[in-house]
């Protein structure tokens, strides 16, 4: 009964905010005397079910919506794109990439881990002309998939987080991000849960500050700071750095001092106040108003106001940042190279093959923003499925895909995979292969230390000479068939005529058969190969 | 074109040439043996006598009035009062007795001016003389030091920081930070299982694996990734790793530096100077006090200020303070003003005057350079900008300031880019 009367105020709710999108986005500011401000009747929005009702309505009157149906934007469009773009660059195209590399790349992308031999096998042998295609579809239906980039947002919102640990629960998050992803949940309902999360704290309970439940998690990473959540929501949801502008008025972009502090206030739970830039102690009331200029309703109360940012961030169509922000991390992550650093774009910086990144973009938000579509779109394209170089500079870039730094779960799982369970080897991993998720791969560095712990670790060598894989190694009378099913275990693939060549005289020159497959399997395991999505 | 190759040849500080150099000169068709010989003449010229750096980093951007320059009884001042120091009429916040004792060693630079507010971009400024502008990742100075100063070959990192801090930038792995995390204690995994022989064989086969993955697109990363297991390996059987170790450090030693983490952080770092590494960071953290600041200091300070002033003392006494030099400094200053937070008010970011402590290698003692006002909001005597401390560094280990490093497509950039070396520092 009460969800029924509530659902007419919604109504009003979802016109009144169309109403200021389209306000403040088409005219020129009139300076005539503000018409009275109408009462705002809303009704509550505690709850996060309350919060994405609201979001249901305002999402069914998006602009883009009708023209969703009519517009198709395929590979084979983007491949047309991207060749237009890149011009004489086209003829550095790099090879199109085997079965097999193919099939171990889409699963290290989509699920984190390496496929399995028999998969290998398989897929190989598969005749069907669409079975790259296929594998696509399968892979994003595995729980794998959810797990791998709930790891990597996770990973995003935390890395650079200074919140108390007891504080914030970084699985939590990755557990509720997993289950959004492998649902097929829409990235503006993602964000908006994250973004319009009000945690509150339970003094009853040592340290429980809400972040048992998920997506409460962002605004706890941000310690609930109005500046913090500012900075954020424009770096992870829009690729935008705007932190700077909080003391002073960007350097570089356009960004004025002002504008950043109008964006924190829109996170503020009552009048965000702005610091004097000299004298601290000067502090000036400002109202929220999110980046293109739009205002929340002057009564809205705080949790309206976290939504409304998410309806603004996300439904308004000249705010092209929010969807291109997604789509440029998703390529980059898969290609190698951004279309710009995922997080560091200002108005005015660089964006190469901008035509392109903003097709992709306007097509995820025909899409509904179905995250699954762009990981479809970019893999079908040959782009992606070429072979693998590192671009010397910006004009070949896209014309081979970047061998890429794999992240620090994805080779915890690998060892895992070789070695079976063990935390504390997984630990050291997680800590010795850590890397900023935001960062570019060429600003990616390795270190002695994991060196020394792929090379020494005294666990991880042990438990890898007493593997299962080693004793079914052994077993095996044919030293072919032996390094064959080494480098499928261990590389996802077979060995190549020179390295099986190698690796038998290895064998045969050993004095001892054992200690030779000891020695085989630590070379495989220190290889660059090993670590990398080549 | 060939005198260029040879104009390029690192010497490293003991006069050798760098093997990797001497190979690419011997690319070139140059003889090796006359070339050693002709490098050898200036190399006694070229030596840097085994110059070192630490640099113990204040994390957060410690407040200048309550550490070199306290006002107190003026309305900025807060609670904070001054101590009279070793130095006669120079005088610091009353949190630092020990460093106050040792005052004759060390140059307070009152007067320092920066650009950057923010910590990110502070502590990038501060670390490597450049302002985090265009997309170059400008190198950390220790990584520079490494190079200059390093030996390439060396078997134990010339870099090393006890605590997270910047990379090498474009200048890479070779001469990027060897990070731990727990001073006193080997690092990890250093131990090798494998008998020596069998080692050998593996890491033949596995170069071998690595040379045809590079052919296959990845060279780059292979390339860094050799260099990594070559430092690895060399390091693995360096009989300079006890220098990681407290295992022949005297009890009393470790109780003098304090148990604290910055404490035996310095420890480590005057053995590692001791046993060749031309540059160590130490990370102490905690110093962003918007909030609470009188109590947070009392908090704070006494690790840093014990462990500090041991180190000069015992660099002293070991007769390695005139060859090194030692760092103490944060990313910006705070503002003068107290603000108004809770529970109890702080200081907010502030970068128009800052202050810093610098001691050793050649750096003169018990005195203070730059003023600032009653209420220390301006200066009013010698600022010191970001370009004049990096030249003094460079002074203080005897390198050139006004060094070319290239980027990685080439383009040339000054070590420090203007400036002048601080007037009246070094005696």
């Amino acid at each position: 009964m009460l969800k029924r009367r509530s659902s007419s105020q919604w109504i009003i709710l979802v016109a009144l905010f169309c109403l200021i999108i389209s306000v403040t986005s088409s005219a020129a500011p009139k300076k005539k005397a503000a018409p009275k401000t109408p009462p705002l009747n809303l009704p509550p929005l505690k709850t996060q079910e309350q919060k994405m009702q609201l979001l249901g309505y305002i999402r069914q009157t998006m602009p883009t919506r009708r023209i969703a149906q009519r517009i198709n934007f395929s590979s084979a469009d983007l491949d047309q794109a991207l060749e237009q773009e890149l011009g004489p660059a086209t003829e550095e195209l790099a090879q199109t990439i085997d079965d097999e590399t193919f099939i171990r790349r889409a699963s290290l992308d989509l699920t984190g881990q390496l496929p399995a031999p028999e998969k290998i096998e398989a897929f190989i042998k598969d005749q069907s002309r669409g079975k790259r295609s296929a594998l696509i579809d399968e892979l994003l239906e595995s729980p794998a998939y959810g797990r791998k980039w709930a790891r990597y947002w996770t990973s995003v919102i935390f890395y650079e987080s200074e919140a108390n640990k007891r504080r914030v629960d970084p699985q939590a998050l990755e557990d509720w991000l997993a289950e959004q992803f492998n649902k097929g949940a829409p990235w503006d309902y993602i964000t908006v849960m994250l973004i319009s999360a009000t945690p509150e704290r339970n003094k009853a309970v040592r340290n429980d500050y809400g972040q048992d439940f998920g997506p409460n998690n962002f605004v706890l990473a941000c310690e609930n700071k109005s500046t913090e959540l500012a900075s954020q929501t424009a770096r992870i949801f829009m690729g935008i750095s705007i932190k700077c502008a909080e003391c002073h008025d960007h350097p570089f972009d356009n960004w004025k001092r002002e504008q950043f502090h109008e964006l924190a206030a829109f996170f503020h739970p009552y009048t965000y106040k702005m610091p004097d830039q000299d004298d601290p102690k000067i502090q000036t009331a400002v109202q929220p108003r999110f980046l293109l200029g739009e205002k929340p309703h002057e009564k809205m109360k705080s949790d309206a106001r976290r939504v409304s940012i998410a309806a603004f961030l996300a439904y308004n169509p000249k705010n092209y940042w929010f969807a291109r922000a997604y789509v440029n991390r998703i390529w980059s992550e898969l290609i190698g190279d951004g279309f710009y650093d995922v997080d560091s774009l200002g108005p005015d910086s660089e964006v190469i093959h901008k035509p392109v990144v903003n097709r992709i973009a306007a097509n995820f938000r025909y899409k509904d923003f179905d995250p699954k579509w762009v990981f479809r779109l970019i893999m079908n394209s040959r782009i992606y499925q070429r072979e693998m170089r590192t671009s010397s500079s910006a004009a070949d870039l896209f014309t081979a895909v970047r061998p890429s730094r794999l992240r620090p779960d994805v080779i915890a799982d690998s060892v895992e995979n070789l070695i079976g369970e063990d935390q504390s080897v997984r630990k050291e991993i997680m800590q010795t292969f850590d890397m900023n998720p935001s960062l570019p791969q060429d600003g990616l560095e390795g270190s002695i230390q994991q060196a020394l712990l792929m090379m020494n670790n005294q666990q991880l060598q042990e438990k890898l000479s007493q593997s299962g894989l080693k004793q079914q190694l052994l077993k095996m009378s044919s030293n072919t068939e032996l390094v064959q099913s080494l480098f499928l275990h261990v590389l996802a693939r077979h060995a190549t005529e020179p390295e099986l060549e190698r690796n038998l005289s290895y064998l045969r020159e050993s004095e001892k058969r054992e200690e030779a497959v000891d020695d085989l399997l630590w070379v495989l395991l220190n290889s660059t190969e090993f670590r990398t999505k080549r | 074109m060939q005198t260029d190759a040879l104009l390029h040849l690192n010497l490293n500080y003991r006069g050798g040439v760098s093997r990797r150099n001497f190979l690419q000169a011997a690319a070139l068709g140059i003889g090796g043996s006359s070339l050693l010989s002709q490098f050898r003449l200036h190399a006694e010229d070229l030596k840097k006598e085994g110059r070192s750096c630490i640099l113990l980093w204040l994390a957060g951007a410690p407040s200048q009035m309550e550490t070199w320059d306290p006002k107190p009884g003026t309305p900025n001042g807060g609670e904070t009062k001054k101590i009279q120091t070793q130095t006669s009429g120079v005088e610091i916040a009353h949190y630092w007795p020990k460093i106050a004792a040792a005052m004759n060693e060390i140059a307070v630079i009152r007067a320092m001016t920066g650009k950057e507010a923010a910590h990110e971009r502070g502590t990038y400024h501060l670390h490597t003389g450049h302002r985090m502008l265009g997309i170059e990742k400008f190198p950390h100075f220790g990584s520079v030091v490494a190079r200059e100063l390093g030996d390439p070959q060396s078997d134990i990192p010339n870099f090393v920081s006890i605590g997270q801090t910047l990379s090498s930038g474009f200048l890479g792995v070779q001469v990027a930070p060897f990070i731990i995390d727990r001073p006193g204690m080997l690092p990890d995994n250093v131990t090798n299982t494998t008998p020596d022989l069998r080692q050998r064989r593996r890491l033949a086969l596995l170069s071998q694996q690595e040379h045809e993955f590079a052919q296959a697109g990845a060279a780059a990363l292979v390339k860094e990734q050799s260099e990594l297991y070559q430092k690895a390996n060399l390091m693995m059987t360096s009989p300079r790793l006890k220098a990681f170790q407290f295992d022949d450090e005297p009890a009393a030693m470790q109780e003098a530096y304090g148990k604290s983490q910055t404490g035996q952080g310095l420890l480590v770092a005057r053995r590692l100077v001791e046993a060749g590494v031309p540059f160590v960071e130490v990370r102490s953290t905690g110093w962003d006090m918007h909030s609470s600041v009188f109590s947070s200091m009392t908090r704070r300070a006494p690790e840093v200020d014990q462990g500090l002033s041991q180190l000069l003392l015992d660099l002293k006494q070991r007769g390695l303070l005139e060859k090194t030099l030692v760092l103490c400094m944060g990313e910006f200053g705070r503002t003068p003003k107290i603000n108004a937070r809770s529970p109890a008010p702080g200081r907010d970011h502030w970068v128009r005057n800052f202050n810093l402590l610098m001691a050793g290698a050649g750096i003169k003692g018990g005195q203070v350079i730059g003023k600032t006002d009653d209420n220390g909001q301006e200066i009013i005597e010698d600022p010191v900008q970001v370009d004049d401390l990096f030249r003094s560094m460079c002074k203080a280990m005897r390198m050139d300031a006004d060094m070319e490093l290239h980027t990685p497509v080439g383009r040339p950039v000054r070590l420090v880019d203007g400036g002048a070396v601080i007037n009246g520092l070094f005696g």
